[in-house]
């Protein structure tokens, strides 16, 4: 039963903001029933607007998501297997990390317009990050002591590649995959703030800011965290198949 | 597969720079290794035995003086020569049966004559049953055990193993020295132990050369003249044992 | 789990050999110096052909504009003590909402880490609040708070203190068993057994929870300022940006990475100063170590 102490907090809450609407204890424009926000969300669902920007948000989030670490597994492995690349590139990608990811966002707009293109690259460029890496340290960290046991059997520098960096690699690769999820979602509802056209979640959220309609809003929030809850469900069991063949620590 | 030829270590030196400083870990080695022998090395730590190992599988190349296998100087690795380590390195992402199985990606054998020759070696060293496990799921001891297998399965004809029961406990050492023995006398190919045990060294050997430090350098070879399958208990086993103690501790060292 | 705790753990628990050399490069290290020069060929060559672009107008200088223009601008940003103004701004508005979030998560996180109850009944809201992204406040903050300093101190203090809280809180639940044991050997009073054991084994956890934090601080106060400022940074970002003088957003840009910069190793300065005691290797963190 003790688990119902979880819902006393929220269940206080949704209480209080009843009656700071119903009896106009607040300012309605600023506060909407909770009633009205539920409305506003099943009739935005069945005039069938919301599934189209929902659906709009995950297609951009998605394409930049696999853009993103698809470059990222590439540079993270020229950068992991050869001295030469991680050398060269290292310093740079730490140089250029430092600047909050947003920021791009106007110069980006700049050269790539305000439209989709602009809006997938960036969120390509913020999955980019988190999976070069880890897929970097990934390849970095398969021990030697696995491709010495490679050189005794004479494997090819392809077989090398393939049979022991990679699945060596591929827990750090997933892992970076997890994280490019949760910061692509971030990012795809910031480039939707800061390059408003088009359709979308966030795009929903600015409308209805703009519009003084708080229960647009409030619908948009609880779709956002809807959407984050499942994208961290699938990065944690992503993380949970690839722990099949490692030791379960803490 | 291949009859195992002469090793022969000829005036093999080798040193370590570090920190600016030489150290010679190696200092003019001369051995021979027959044939099918079982050859224990034995010395304090720091006296070059695992380099010794290195030079000899093929994964260090930089020394000064000649090894020999069979008459052809030793360059790089080879399928002929393998190897178990003290971690038994096993790829953590391949079950027994696919880790078994590694040594012969390379080979030319069909893929029946592949399977046969794993299945044989898992139950050769004694893991039948295990085959579709994880390493994670072995013991010490077992995951070892699927180490040598793996070192045997595509039949070098010499298999070095560095210190490969020196992280078990002394029950399952005990136990795994048995079956190398077994496995030796089965298998018949060379082999060279590196390990501090002498017990283990003195029980499992052919011959015991005892290594002393900086320079590493013979400083005894001590024959073990009692027939296979030895006894832990047997008197002029200890006898020796004691002997090569002596000669770890001695003058030099 | 949340995107705060995922990201958190699995961050933290990679410690990049990249980012390593990139501080060893800041500790002014000055061994293999060749090697050093390999990683500046890049942005040398970059730098080079950014130039060469701007001379021969590949683009028009809107879009393109000569490096030579932007390190002018911000020569003048900075001798106008412009950008100082502006950088103060950021950082006030940091440091206040940095400061409330963490305050705020630090009571929070210990108080769901000390008592089983008030976890019990705070952590579900807590956990549900948090699987909505920082950004995803905004427009509703906006609606609430408006487009003043207030605004920006509430989003960055959500945004601090939530991976503050969180890391608090698991540093209190995962205080290693064995430190927990010599206490009750010891047979410590509660406050002792807090004092001595719990906060200090906590602080490591503590400072990972301060480190992101802060990133997350930093993002979203450029965040807001590029969507509702008319101060700071960010805004000169959008300033530059809607005058078509891209020289001052990428003035703007180099600035925000190096302030950023700047304040992460501040505080992995005080870190390392606070934990010399630290083991080098570390335990617990969401990536198991290659056998």
């Amino acid at each position: 039963m003790k688990w119902l102490r979880g819902l006393v907090l929220p269940v206080l809450l949704l209480a209080t903001w009843e009656l700071l609407t119903r009896y106009h204890l607040v300012n309605v424009r600023l506060l909407v029933e909770p009633g009205r926000v539920v409305a506003t969300f099943l009739r935005e669902l069945r005039e069938g607007e919301l599934l189209s920007q929902l659906g709009a948000s995950l297609a951009r989030d998605l394409g930049g998501a696999t853009l993103g670490s698809a470059a990222g597994i590439l540079v993270g492995t020229a950068m992991g297997t050869s001295r030469f690349y991680d050398r060269l590139l290292g310093s740079s990608f730490h140089a250029a990390k430092q600047v909050a990811i947003f920021a791009w966002i106007p110069l980006m707009s700049v050269w790539l317009g305000t439209g989709e293109p602009a809006k997938v690259v960036f969120i390509a460029l913020s999955a980019f990050y988190p999976v070069v890496l880890n897929t970097f340290e990934g390849i970095r960290s398969v021990g030697s002591q696995y491709v010495e046991v490679a050189r005794v059997f004479r494997f090819t520098r392809l077989q090398v590649f393939r049979r022991v960096i990679l699945p060596g690699a591929a827990p750090s690769i997933l892992a970076g995959i997890q994280v490019a999820l949760v910061y692509s979602w971030l990012a795809t509802i910031g480039a939707e703030y800061l390059l408003a056209a088009g359709p979308g979640i966030g795009n929903l959220m600015i409308d209805g800011r703009e519009s003084f309609q708080m229960d647009k809003v409030l619908v948009g929030v609880v779709l956002v965290g809807a959407v984050g809850a499942s994208i961290s469900a699938l990065a944690s069991a992503i993380g949970a198949w690839q722990l099949r063949w490692r030791v379960t620590s803490a | 597969m291949a009859t195992p030829g002469i090793i022969e270590i000829i005036d093999v030196k080798k040193q370590y720079t570090v920190d600016g400083e030489n150290l010679q870990v190696l200092g003019g080695l001369n051995l021979s290794i027959q044939p099918g022998e079982f050859l224990s090395v034995v010395g304090v730590s720091g006296c070059g035995k695992s380099t010794l190992l290195r030079l000899l599988i093929g994964l260090d190349a930089d020394y000064e003086g000649e090894i020999r296998v069979g008459g052809a100087l030793v360059r790089g690795t080879s399928l002929e020569r393998g190897i178990v380590f003290q971690d038994h390195r096993l790829f953590p992402w391949l079950t027994v049966r696919e880790n078994v199985g590694l040594g012969l990606t390379n080979s030319s054998w069909s893929d029946a004559e592949k399977q046969k020759a794993v299945q044989e070696h898992i139950e050769l060293v004694g893991l039948a049953g295990f085959e579709g496990a994880y390493p994670h799921q072995l013991s010490g001891g077992m995951a070892q055990r699927a180490a040598i297998a793996r070192g045997l399965v595509n039949r070098p004809s010499i298999l070095l193993l560095d210190e490969p029961f020196g992280a078990l406990d002394a029950l399952t050492r005990s136990n795994l020295q048995q079956e190398l023995q077994r496995i030796w006398q089965t298998e018949k190919i060379s082999m060279v132990l590196v390990t501090h045990d002498v017990d283990e060294a003195v029980i499992l050997g052919d011959r015991v050369v005892v290594l002393h430090a900086r320079p590493g350098r013979i400083e005894r070879v001590v024959e073990i003249d009692v027939p296979h399958p030895r006894d832990r208990d047997n008197p002029q086993l200890k006898r020796l044992a004691d002997e090569v103690r002596e000669a770890i501790v001695g003058p030099h060292n | 789990m949340t995107q705060a705790q995922l990201v958190n753990g699995l961050e933290e628990a990679a410690p990049s050999s990249v980012v390593a050399a990139g501080r060893r490069n800041l500790s002014g290290a000055l061994h293999g110096l060749r090697r050093q020069a390999l990683g500046a060929y890049l942005p040398l060559l970059a730098l080079g052909l950014w130039a060469l672009a701007a001379d021969r107008h590949w683009a028009p200088p809107q879009i393109l504009p000569a490096p030579r223009l932007v390190a002018q601008t911000l020569g003048e940003l900075i001798s106008s003590g412009e950008l100082l103004q502006h950088v103060g701004i950021s950082l006030a508005r940091v440091a206040g909402g940095f400061l409330l979030g963490g305050a705020l998560g630090l009571v929070l996180g210990t108080a769901m880490g000390l008592s089983r109850r008030v976890e019990q009944y705070v952590h579900p809201l807590f956990h549900a609040l948090n699987q909505v992204p920082v950004l995803g406040w905004l427009p509703l903050a906006m609606m609430v708070f408006g487009i003043g300093e207030s605004l920006k101190v509430v989003i960055i203090a959500q945004a601090s203190l939530v991976p503050i809280a969180i890391n608090v809180f698991e540093g209190i639940r995962r205080v290693p068993r064995q430190y927990v044991e010599v206490a009750r050997v010891f047979e410590f009073s509660r406050a002792q057994y807090l004092r001595k054991v719990v906060f200090p084994a906590t602080v490591p956890s503590l400072f990972v929870g301060l480190r992101y934090g802060l990133t997350l601080a930093w993002l979203s106060l450029v965040t807001v300022e590029l969507l509702a400022s008319s101060e700071g940074l960010g805004f000169l970002i959008v300033w530059g940006r809607q005058l078509f003088q891209l020289d001052l957003v990428l003035a703007a840009i180099v600035s925000i990475g190096v302030v950023g910069l700047l304040l992460d190793q501040g505080l992995a300065w005080l870190e390392a100063r606070l934990l010399h005691w630290r083991p080098k290797a570390s335990w617990g963190g969401a990536k198991a170590g290659a056998q």
